[in-house]
């Protein structure tokens, strides 16, 4: 594209041929292979919004001529209750060596890896891989501090090692230690584990140790077994609720009440439209034993998935929070782009003690998606909570890329989703 | 006899409904192209898919033109296209988006195989969108790939995975209760999440803090979207946090809740207040130790004096430390100890 022809020029001058590279690309752009810009700008308008409207403007960067670097940011602006609001969700350059040996990112990001919890910082990241399966990182920043409110001596090092053991086995060992103010709020050592001895079979599990007030912060394991349209996983969980605050929390001094969770999921493809999930899982909570569990059942109304029927029903039933609870969805194509979606839910709790018999929740939503690659949508949604008896809530978003660009959230597949591989 | 057959007849027309919704019988009206048919009747690949022994990377696909069908078809029964109505449309769609996103050329592949395209296309006569194209895990049948899976170098094939969008279905699995199960399979090769999804993808949850709306909001009209917050999770926010106590520590910071509880006064002594009466009288100090991280999401940072006014050594609130509890901190200078054990506290 024209912004690398003109990269050596003025600045002034790249910025505006920049600009115009991405007006002129904008009827082209389903039709360039690799995008090296791209930009895309949604819009969010709610009646309920604490932050309505907000406007949303992405920016993916890369050059086919220097692929080992990458640029993305996130920032966005909205009207806050009282004056204008705004944040920077993502800002990160990205430099990785072509065969992956190396590869560091700096500026805004989530970390997370290995045994440490995410964390959003403004820092750097950096990790080195040799060709016998050694991996090494190392992180440091400060802790985001939202709306770029002032910050304190925050700031966070560490980092991890890892070893790949014949191919199918990665272990790994980290290390992070947080200050708030200049105090001591975290310091853990943890492990995880990653393996997949077979095609059918894969194990990952994960724990972090408390350094300061000694014991097991967290720990998560999980084993998946795959056969044909079956897929059955064995999860189990230990929580201190205590050890995940900050080390400088009066709360984090109560003690150690720890929660374990053992459960169960088992997912059916029981024909080539309709997939079946159920989930069961006995705890130990601090209050005492209970357990919860959910059955979900997806049809898809067509080969692509455009359309789709799904039912989840619920139950948790562990002291002090017991409630049923059924979710509906619905996703129909209307043709030309258009497509009607509505979601229901409703939750009894056992024991309402004021809070209203059920809370039904409703959701109904239209949008419409243009091949040049724009979007609109509209919904209203409306509730009824402990709160308030009645709520209601319209929004409206307006979605623009540029160039191929994938959605601003994991897992959203649009009206077109694109095929497995 | 009438009567005796509208039974059958009702239920198979029943059964015929459900196998279509289910995806048992396709009854779409275009119909998927008869490969088996050609090949049992002795048409070998190459004959209708010429090009392909020399296509490379880019170029047009290798689908069969009108001329290629009438070679045999000499009378095609009207004057459309062959393939407006023999192929489904998501075939092209699904070679066109693996021509644009993968780095690949049939001609060596051919001759490694010698000219017996089943042997990767095992799947061609099963008309299924995602029989088109072979699984990866049919490449790894040859190619091993071990170092550059370790190594996340994965554009030696494809050109941008972020681009792609496709979901694996042969590895890397995202099915299941994948909402919980991601965290625990990220931590080994969050790198390995970082070569197909984006920063700001990771962040639309985990940047807590910085966020403009809960991410089901940006993706309004898309109600296949799991999301822990999604549905009426304001209504039972309070009930999710119980079942699983620190849950939601693992992403918000403390203090988090004040806003929004300020902002509807479910906060102090209003009448909206989610502490029952007499609580201060004892019951606090049950539910704290439960849940400690419930206590931090409202009463955290500045909203600790309250704690400390009763609970500081030599006060009327008792020792408030659990059995067994154990600190590396200096009492009297870190914090939060000096705030009940420092000089004056």
């Amino acid at each position: 594209m024209s912004c690398k022809i003109t990269a050596n020029g003025h600045p002034r001058r790249r910025l505006v041929a920049c600009a115009a590279a991405i007006a002129s690309t904008v009827p082209l752009a389903s039709r360039v292979r690799a995008d090296p810009l791209r930009l895309r700008a949604d819009a969010l308008a709610e009646t309920q919004g604490a932050s309505s409207p907000t406007g949303l403007i992405v920016l993916q960067g890369e050059d086919a001529r220097r692929p080992w670097v990458n640029a993305e940011g996130l920032v966005w602006a909205g009207a806050g209750a009282s004056s204008a609001t705004g944040d920077v969700l993502v800002l990160t350059l990205r430099l990785h060596e072509p065969h992956g040996y190396a590869d560091a990112r700096a500026g805004r990001f989530v970390l997370a890896t290995g045994a440490v919890h995410p964390v959003q910082i403004d820092g750097a990241h950096v990790i080195a891989r040799a060709p016998w399966g050694s991996t090494v990182e190392t992180f440091g920043g400060l802790p985001v501090v939202p709306r770029f409110g002032t910050r304190s001596y925050d700031w966070l090092v560490g980092g991890r090692v890892a070893q790949r053991v014949a191919s199918a086995l990665t272990l790994g060992v980290s290390y992070v230690q947080r200050r708030e103010d200049g105090e001591l709020s975290n310091e853990e050592v943890g492990a995880d584990l990653a393996a997949a001895p077979a095609r059918w079979l894969d194990v990952a599990a994960f724990g972090a140790y408390d350094v300061t007030s000694p014991g097991l912060a967290e720990a998560r394991a999980s084993a998946a077994v795959r056969w044909t349209d079956w897929r059955f996983e064995l999860f189990a969980s230990q929580l201190s609720p205590g050890r995940l605050l900050p080390a400088t929390s009066l709360f984090s001094v109560l003690g150690d009440v720890p929660s374990q969770t053992l459960g169960a999921t088992v997912r059916w493809r029981a024909a080539p439209r309709l997939d079946l999930l159920a989930s069961g899982a006995g705890q130990d909570v601090a209050a005492g034993l209970g357990g919860n569990g959910w059955l979900r059942a997806t049809l898809r109304l067509d080969d692509r998935g455009d359309g789709s029927l799904g039912l989840e029903l619920r139950r948790v039933d562990v002291p002090d929070a017991e409630w049923s609870g059924v979710r509906a969805i619905a996703a129909l194509p209307l043709g030309k782009g258009l497509r009607y979606s509505s979601e229901i839910e409703i939750v009894v709790p056992d024991h309402p003690d004021g809070r209203g018999v059920a809370w039904p929740w409703g959701l109904s939503a239209l949008s419409w998606r243009s091949r040049g690659g724009w979007e609109v949508a509209g919904a209203v949604e409306a509730s009824s909570t402990p709160l308030h008896r009645y709520e209601a809530d319209a929004l409206v978003r307006l979605s623009c890329a540029l160039g191929s660009i994938s959605s601003n959230v994991p897992g959203s597949g649009g009206q077109q989703p694109a095929p497995s591989r | 006899m009438r009567t005796g057959l509208t039974g059958p007849m009702g239920l198979s027309v029943a059964l015929a409904a459900c196998a279509g919704v289910l995806g048992l019988r396709h009854d779409v009206p275009s119909y998927p192209f008869e490969h088996r048919a050609h090949v049992l009747r002795g048409v070998n690949c190459v004959e209708c898919h010429a090009d392909v022994s020399s296509a490379g990377e880019t170029g047009p696909l290798h689908f069969p033109t009108d001329a290629v069908c009438r070679r045999c078809h000499e009378k095609p029964h009207d004057e459309r296209s062959c393939q407006g109505c023999h192929g489904e449309p998501y075939v092209r769609q699904v070679a066109e988006l693996a021509r644009a996103q993968l780095r690949f050329e049939h001609p060596s592949h051919m001759v490694a195989v010698h000219g017996d395209c089943v042997r990767c296309h095992s799947a061609v006569t099963e008309a299924r969108p995602d029989s088109v194209l072979p699984k990866m895990a049919t490449c790894f049948g040859c190619h091993q790939h071990r170092d550059q899976w370790t190594q996340r170098d994965c554009d030696g094939c494809h050109v941008d995975l972020r681009d792609e969008g496709a979901a694996p279905d042969d590895h890397l699995v995202h099915d299941g209760d994948f909402l919980r199960e991601h965290g625990v399979r990220a931590a080994s090769a969050r790198d390995l999440c970082a070569s197909c999804h984006t920063e700001r993808q990771c962040a639309s949850c985990h940047g807590a803090g910085t966020v403009p709306a809960l991410p089901w909001k940006l993706a309004v009209g898309d109600v296949s979207l799991s999301g822990l917050h999604r549905a009426g999770f304001a209504a039972r926010h309070v009930d999710e946090a119980r079942a699983d106590p620190g849950i939601c520590t693992t992403c918000h910071t403390e203090s988090s809740c004040v806003d929004c509880h300020t902002r509807e006064s479910v906060a102090g002594t209003t009448a909206r207040s989610p502490h029952p009466p007499g609580w201060a009288s004892g019951e606090h100090g049950v539910q704290a130790r439960l849940d400690p991280s419930s206590c931090a999401s409202c009463h955290g940072g500045a909203g600790e004096q309250l704690c400390v006014g009763c609970h500081r050594v030599g006060g009327p609130g008792g020792n408030p430390h659990g059995a067994g509890f154990t600190s590396h901190k200096d009492t009297h200078h870190d914090m939060p100890c000096r705030l009940c054990h420092g000089v004056g506290g």
